[in-house]
């Protein structure tokens, strides 16, 4: 607080205030748009403890069923009857993986699940990854998946 | 580069030190963006194959995990009580070599318990979840 004697005065910080204004922003948008992803999908995944971390990449595949048994791709409605030709057009294809991400709802008939798992595996799919939400406060017994626990940078 | 002494005040600092504040946001941003695509979590399930050969070598030695109605499990058709199928399967899976099992679940059973079942498996050391044809 005092006066300062030696050039002190002279003030070299950049003003940083709009970039704090842009910070906290862009956090703010975060925070909003997250929830929003999954808007107009209603499904709320199954719990579960001994599960596979599978870090989302690009190109990834998501068949969603919501509550009512209706699929959506990659987060778009789809018509049900619609759903085998588009999965084929996906994975009747050269393609690096034949893994299909597969969010269902919990609640759902395991009768519509199976519909659904032996639509894709008429369509290529070979493997379906069923998603799980970690149940908190456990830890997978597996423990190869502990290994690939979030990483940056991690396949 | 001495100052002369001041007249009004002007060089009192009152602006609030906020880099520390800046170092926190941009790590909460950081820290945000990279947990989201990450934390998926899924088990995966081998499907069938679409087209069966036929039926050359019957694997008798399978284990099929059955999740029946009214929460009720079986392994290779023998009942078991929910709180002992993760034992149960452990007792099968220590001494095998192969970590495969089948989970086959009624048509009536909730999705939710199915993937219980799967998760039971999974806890048990088995490496390959298969979903028998319909």
């Amino acid at each position: 607080m005092g006066m300062s004697v030696s050039g002190g005065g002279v003030k070299a910080e950049p003003n940083v205030t709009p970039m704090i204004d842009v910070m906290l922003v862009l956090l703010i948008i975060f925070m909003i748009t997250i929830p929003q992803i999954n808007a107009g999908f209603k499904a709320v995944p199954p719990e579960g403890q001994n599960l596979k971390p599978h870090p989302e990449e690009e190109g990834d595949q998501v068949l969603g069923i919501d509550d009512q048994g209706r699929y959506y791709l990659n987060k778009k409605p789809i018509r049900n009857e619609d759903a085998a030709t588009l999965v084929g057009q996906i994975y009747l294809t050269e393609r690096p993986d034949y893994i299909m991400y597969v969010k269902a709802h919990k609640d759902l008939a395991y009768l519509k699940v199976i519909d659904a798992l032996d639509m894709l595996s008429r369509n290529g799919v070979r493997v379906a990854a069923l998603i799980t939400e970690q149940t908190p406060n456990t830890e997978s017994l597996v423990e190869s998946d502990r290994l690939l626990a979030p990483k940056s940078g991690g396949k | 580069m001495s100052m002369s002494a001041p007249t009004g005040g002007s060089n009192l600092n009152n602006d609030m030190n906020v880099t520390p504040m800046i170092d926190v946001l941009l790590v909460l941003l950081i820290i945000f963006m990279m947990i989201i695509p990450m934390s998926r979590k899924a088990l995966d399930a081998q499907l069938p194959d679409p087209t069966p050969q036929p039926a050359s070598q019957v694997n008798t030695d399978q284990i099929v995990l059955e999740v029946l109605p009214d929460d009720k499990y079986a392994v290779n058709k023998e009942p078991v009580e929910k709180k002992e199928v993760l034992a149960r399967l452990k007792a099968i899976f220590d001494p095998r070599p192969e970590k495969i099992i089948f989970v086959k679940g009624d048509t009536t059973v909730a999705y939710g318990n199915v993937i219980w079942a799967m998760d039971q498996a999974r806890g048990a050391g088995v490496k390959v979840i298969g979903i028998p044809p319909k």
